[in-house]
């Protein structure tokens, strides 16, 4: 490889950059990017480097449906640098159907916690600038 | 291992200061040495705590403040683990004289962030969360123990007056502490009606953004005896992790790190949270002190509401919790604050804490976490 490869597949593998791109290209067509440890079957996010359960460093992707139910969110009102323009707007606790993960991410449109009452379902829905997004079904 | 003391003490006013960051972490420091009864030259080595120093302009503050009390031979470790960095540093300060490396040393945590204004503040402590999935899709500190909040309330049936109780009896404990940061006295009504920061936490559920600094002298049972009579032993020190974002967890109401972290300090001291006399937790929001009281062992899960509503955490009830007025009335001045716990146990435990005194105190423990628990410490400290 020419030094430049080199440095660029370094830093791919040092700053994760690969796996969170992938990570985003699933949540744009819906997915959650996960991975499946091929020792034990555990399952973690696309960031995990190696097995939570037994160690193993060995993973195949799992592309799971984007679905499930709202576990927990807040409301913010004092956001962050930003995102001033969109308040209120709800961080949101996913919990993902069939699978023992849950997933956070940025919800629009919601002003009150009437517009979201615990266990309403979700999905996911794309990520842009906000960061990974999360629509009511 | 060696017994480990702590000798001396000192800490500013928390609050909106003045000085520069090396100014207040050098005035806790030469505090601290004062209070022990020591010459600079006695401490050998320094382990100094601070997240944001690049806000005064200011990183690798170590050495600076070494070279300010006058020992730049010195050496120092400068240490950030976000909010948790004040008892990192003091774990550090422990194990390395607990191992014989060192039988004097001094630990420092310090923060200066006031004078850059809330947005700056909630974007920087953002990044301190797991930022790809939590700073990065908007959620802010309140928002994330907002988050564990709604689901505490849901699981057990409790309600934001329940919350509020922790703010009121906090501000309390405050008013009677002159370093404290805000010193005014709340009811639940004041709380009920002050702004929604992150649903269902309000303006007054939120601890401040605090400058200060606090100091204390660490050392070996001999040097403790050869300088001083008013010392403080510790006899419990444990840390413990969590994963680093809430999705993380299987559950939303605990914070995995505050048990392991406890556990690890209860066994090392031979005691059990019925031993506890009182306790410094990390209540950064009104809702971290019932997690934490419950992840601490002093209640079942679930149950730090009925402690709260019966006053059992009061000043005067069966298990004291943040005399001092903890993050939420003291202040929070985040590299400092886990050293501040342990300045406060050491003026309990010492007869230093005046009208905040709790009543025949042997047994203090400290809990200290880093954002949302990612990383913690508890220490466990007798009086002699």
């Amino acid at each position: 490889m020419l030094q430049a490869q080199v440095v660029q597949y370094i830093y791919s593998k040092v700053y994760n950059l690969s796996a969170k791109e992938e990570f985003i290209n699933d949540a744009k067509s819906g997915k959650i990017l996960a991975r499946k440890c091929t020792k034990c079957g555990y399952l973690h996010l696309a960031t995990t480097y190696y097995c939570q359960n037994c160690g193993n460093r060995g993973f195949e992707n799992v592309h799971i449906e984007g679905k499930g139910t709202v576990a927990t969110y807040t409301i913010i009102t004092v956001a962050p640098a930003g995102y001033e323009k969109y308040t209120p707007y709800a961080w949101v606790v996913l919990k993902l159907d069939g699978v023992d993960l849950r997933i956070s991410g940025f919800m629009q449109n919601i002003k009150s916690p009437s517009d979201l009452p615990l266990g309403t379902r979700a999905k996911i829905a794309g990520h842009d600038e906000r960061g990974l997004l999360i629509e009511k079904l | 291992m060696e017994k480990v003391c702590v000798i001396g003490a000192g800490s500013t006013k928390y609050g909106k200061l003045q000085e520069s960051i090396t100014d207040i972490a050098v005035q806790a420091s030469a505090e601290a040495i004062e209070s022990a009864g020591i010459e600079p030259k006695e401490i050998e080595a320094g382990y100094i705590s601070n997240v944001f120093g690049i806000a005064d302009k200011q990183v690798h503050l170590g050495p600076v403040i070494m070279s300010n009390l006058g020992i730049p031979e010195k050496p120092s470790l400068s240490i950030e683990s976000a909010c948790g960095s004040g008892s990192v540093s003091f774990r550090e300060a422990y194990a390395n004289v607990a191992a014989g490396f060192y039988d004097a040393v001094l630990a420092t945590g310090v923060e200066k962030v006031t004078h850059t204004g809330t947005e700056w503040t909630t974007t920087y402590f953002s990044y301190c969360s797991d930022f790809f999935y939590e700073g990065g899709a908007g959620a802010s500190f309140p928002g994330l123990f907002a988050s564990m909040a709604r689901a505490y309330l849901a699981e057990f049936k409790a309600t934001e007056e329940d919350l509020a109780l922790v703010a009121v009896k906090n501000h309390d404990n405050g008013l009677l502490n002159p370093k404290a940061h805000l010193r005014k006295k709340i009811t639940v009504d004041d709380v009920m009606k002050s702004a929604v920061v992150a649903s269902p936490l309000k303006l007054y559920d939120c601890c401040p953004f605090s400058d200060g600094a606090s100091a204390v002298i660490i050392c070996n049972e001999k040097f403790a005896k050869a300088h001083t009579k008013n010392y403080i032993e510790v006899i419990g020190s444990g840390r413990g992790g969590s994963p680093a974002a809430l999705q993380g967890r299987e559950h939303l109401t605990t914070i995995p790190s505050t048990n392991i972290a406890a556990q690890a300090a209860y066994k090392m001291a031979g005691l059990t949270p019925k031993d506890i006399d009182f306790a410094e937790v990390h209540d950064c929001f009104t809702i971290a002190e019932l997690v934490d009281t419950e992840d601490l062992g002093f209640f079942e899960k679930g149950r730090a509401v009925d402690a709260v509503r019966q006053g059992l955490t009061k000043l005067n009830g069966a298990i004291p919790i943040n005399p001092s007025g903890g993050l939420k009335s003291k202040g929070h001045p985040i590299g400092a604050t886990g050293i501040g716990q342990v300045v406060e146990v050491f003026d309990q435990l010492t007869g230093k804490a005046g009208e905040r005194s709790v009543k025949n105190a042997q047994i203090g423990l400290t809990h200290n976490f880093g954002a949302t628990g990612a990383s913690c410490a508890v220490h466990i400290f007798k009086s002699v």
